[in-house]
């Protein structure tokens, strides 16, 4: 009996030993991290974060210096600030404008819709960097370039083309009945949007501002070229990529540093988490 | 109702970001620049004493990734005031296409003159303007050794290229490895050895022809590049000769492998690379005195008729808008006052030469800073002063498929290929 249970049990097991696995491989890189955070600057010179396995239990090699010093740097706590003014802010804009563009594109019916559709979507194959020129002139011009709003503007361009694919075979997939009864009731386009639509596809929307923040927050070279790097209005990112000298000096530095900053999208992350595999999956079964 | 407190609010976010940074304007100075860290600590400095002394405001912007910033910013048409550029070859760049503004219409020529020497001006000129402002230099020809380890061991400090050799024969007979070199450094990996060939050429074809080199005057495949690379390629093909052997020397961090140094007993027992190296050594040796536990000696001459020239690099700033305020900051950049701050913190030699030598940090840096004023010829690194493509892409390349067991013959003629396309 037992033979044939393990015979039926094998599949499984070897499918189990493949993804912790591939789930151990995946950690390595950030388990190193992690473990070089607390290493004092000579440790990390002079032999690898692995040694540290050999006495795991040895705490007096762990140092939380690397933390204390990212985190007593001058204007962190402005930096901060710039980070989640310039996050929040272009979540809850691109989304926004997403959510609309979306809506109309899936649920109203208008001559070239589907061309439309389809050169939105295909802003998504324009590499970020061929725009930085002619955008930013324009910026200098309407002297938008070195504000808030600014960006938040160019994270929603850049971010649109993604978040109206996936926003729209969302909307796409909800059954049309749902919207022919309400206009029989007498709801505006507007009103099936906030009370059908939006309602609707909460997991849809949640998994689009998880992408939009994560997306956003760890942005570096976007908010360089449009805001600049002056302390006061520089993200967090800008802020810990001058923690480094020029020659590379004090790198041990960034690893306490990465994880300061992944500390915020984590908790967005595992907030928001419970939509997100439904959002995923989102209009990848279109009916 | 819910909607419209929902725009009242976006209108008001709205207003309340754009207006501050409309009231950047008067009596203010935007520097862009590659310093982070420590750097950054003392070029506040260097800008807080400004503030101070003329009441101008500065803004100062850091990024690593300065060449994209800084052409996007001109592209767009709003560089910064002043740039911290790479050096003159990025210099040339922008002067040819018009973006620099010629600082010899604002400064005093003839103050300038008498306070920097005139190797510094010919560095930052271009065609009759005066463009490139050497704020401090770092000196390349150095050797790092451990005064100790070579007095137990009854090693000698090498003055020629032939006592060199015999020092390295020395060192294998009795079992040591003598060098320790490390390229890996990111995107820019193989740079520490493009310093090598420079340091070679100087001394095995000498100033004239290694300026023929940097201007591209002469071929990559000329026997006498050849020759540096060869000259060079026998210490680090040879596994005797380097730790670790090629696969080690590609695969280390510049800034690691001078540790090799300070194990005990030591992997390698010298290490050629510039003054900023002790910053390295310092964080990751804390026990280390710079001076007495670690010392320097000039990387020797190789052929005699071309004695011993100096190679090194250095901070150079180039003013991008012709404001006063940005006029003032580069007055005050070429001052020993302003100088003192930024080589006091960092190390580094100052240009001016009224500098006061007390206000260098140690005895090695000011050994240092009167190697190169005694140097009878100085050339600036060039791979700094060559046009991007090559100085900052292909001589790197070529030099890591080099020490990866490439021909030699193909190398050059990568370099050479990159070379036709970007003079």
């Amino acid at each position: 009996m037992g033979r044939s249970k393990l015979k039926r049990m094998m599949p499984r097991i070897a499918i189990n030993a493949l993804v912790i696995f591939a789930m151990v491989i995946w950690i390595i890189p950030t388990l190193g991290l992690f473990v070089t955070s607390f290493r004092s600057a000579s440790d990390v010179a002079s032999t690898g974060w692995w040694t540290v396995l050999t006495s795991p239990l040895k705490f007096t090699q762990f140092t939380i210096e690397n933390y204390q010093t990212v985190l007593s740097t001058g204007g962190m706590s402005t930096s901060f600030r710039n980070s989640f003014t310039i996050t929040i802010g272009g979540t809850f804009l691109s989304v926004f404008v997403a959510a609309l563009a979306a809506f109309g594109l899936s649920r109203l019916n208008f001559g070239g819709r589907t061309f439309f559709y389809g050169l939105i979507v295909m802003m998504m194959v324009v590499p970020t960097q061929m725009t930085f020129v002619p955008v930013l002139r324009l910026y200098n011009k309407l002297s938008l370039s070195g504000t808030f709003f600014g960006l938040w503007l160019v994270h929603t361009g850049y971010g649109l083309p993604f978040a109206v694919f996936m926003l729209h075979n969302f909307f796409d997939s909800l059954p049309d009945d749902l919207f022919e009864a309400a206009y029989i009731d007498g709801a505006s386009v507007w009103t099936t949007f906030v009370r059908l639509a939006i309602p609707l596809s909460v997991p849809a929307i949640a998994s689009l501002v998880i992408f939009q923040f994560l997306f956003i927050w760890n942005d570096l070279l976007v908010a360089l070229i449009y805001l600049g790097g002056h302390e006061s209005v520089a993200p967090l990112t800008v802020r810990l990529s001058s923690l480094v000298g020029s020659f590379g000096q004090s790198w041990h530095l960034l690893t306490a540093a990465a994880f300061v900053s992944m500390f915020v999208p984590l908790i967005v992350f595992f907030s928001l988490q419970k939509y997100f595999v439904r959002g995923i999956l989102g209009g990848a079964v279109k009916g | 109702m819910k909607r419209s407190w929902l725009w009242a609010l976006s209108f008001v976010l709205i207003a309340a970001l754009i207006v501050p940074s409309a009231a950047l304007a008067q009596g203010t100075v935007t520097i862009l620049g590659v310093w982070g860290g420590q750097e950054l600590e003392v070029f506040q400095r260097v800008m807080d004493a400004f503030t101070e002394k003329t009441g101008i405001k500065v803004q100062f912007e850091g990024t690593r990734d300065l060449p994209t910033v800084l052409e996007t910013r001109l592209a767009a048409g709003n560089p910064p005031d002043i740039a911290a550029i790479q050096g003159p070859g990025q210099m040339h760049q922008y002067a040819e296409r018009g973006a620099l503004v010629d600082l010899s219409k604002h400064l005093d020529m003839n103050n300038i003159a008498a306070d920097l020497g005139p190797a510094w001006i010919e560095l930052g000129s271009h065609g009759d303007g005066f463009y490139g402002l050497m704020i401090a230099a770092d000196l390349k020809s150095l050797v790092w050794y451990r005064p100790d380890q070579f007095a137990a061991k009854g090693y000698q400090v090498p003055t020629t290229w032939a006592e060199m050799e015999a020092l390295m024969e020395q060192m294998v007979a009795n079992g040591d490895t003598p060098w320790a070199i490390g390229v890996e450094s990111g995107a820019a990996s193989g740079w520490p050895a493009t310093d090598w060939i420079e340091d070679i050429m100087l001394r095995t074809a000498g100033p004239e022809v290694y300026d023929q080199w940097v201007n591209h005057e002469i071929p990559w495949t000329d026997p006498r590049v050849r020759e540096a690379f060869e000259v060079f390629g026998k210490i680090v093909l040879n596994s005797n000769l380097v730790y670790g052997g090629p696969v080690t020397v590609l695969s280390t961090n510049f800034g690691d492998s001078v540790n090799e140094l300070f194990t005990n007993p030591p992997n390698a027992y010298m290490h050629r690379q510039a003054s900023f190296i002790t910053s390295f050594i310092r964080e990751a040796n804390p026990d280390v005195v710079i001076g007495e536990d670690v010392d320097f000696f000039l990387f020797p001459p190789i052929k005699e008729e071309h004695g011993n020239p100096m190679l090194g690099a250095g901070d150079m700033m180039a003013m991008f808008n012709e404001t006063p305020e940005a006029v003032e900051f580069m007055k005050f950049m070429a001052s020993a006052e302003a100088q003192a701050i930024w080589v006091g913190g960092l190390g580094k030699l100052g240009t001016n030469n009224k500098i006061d030598p007390a206000v260098y940090p140690d005895d090695v840096t000011r050994a240092m800073a009167e190697a190169l004023n005694s140097a009878e010829v100085f050339r600036f690194d060039g791979s700094d002063s060559m046009p991007s493509a090559v100085g900052s892409g292909a001589f790197w390349e070529a030099l890591v498929m080099y020490i990866g067991g490439e021909d030699l013959d193909s190398v050059l003629e990568y370099i050479e290929n990159a070379a036709q396309e970007a003079y």
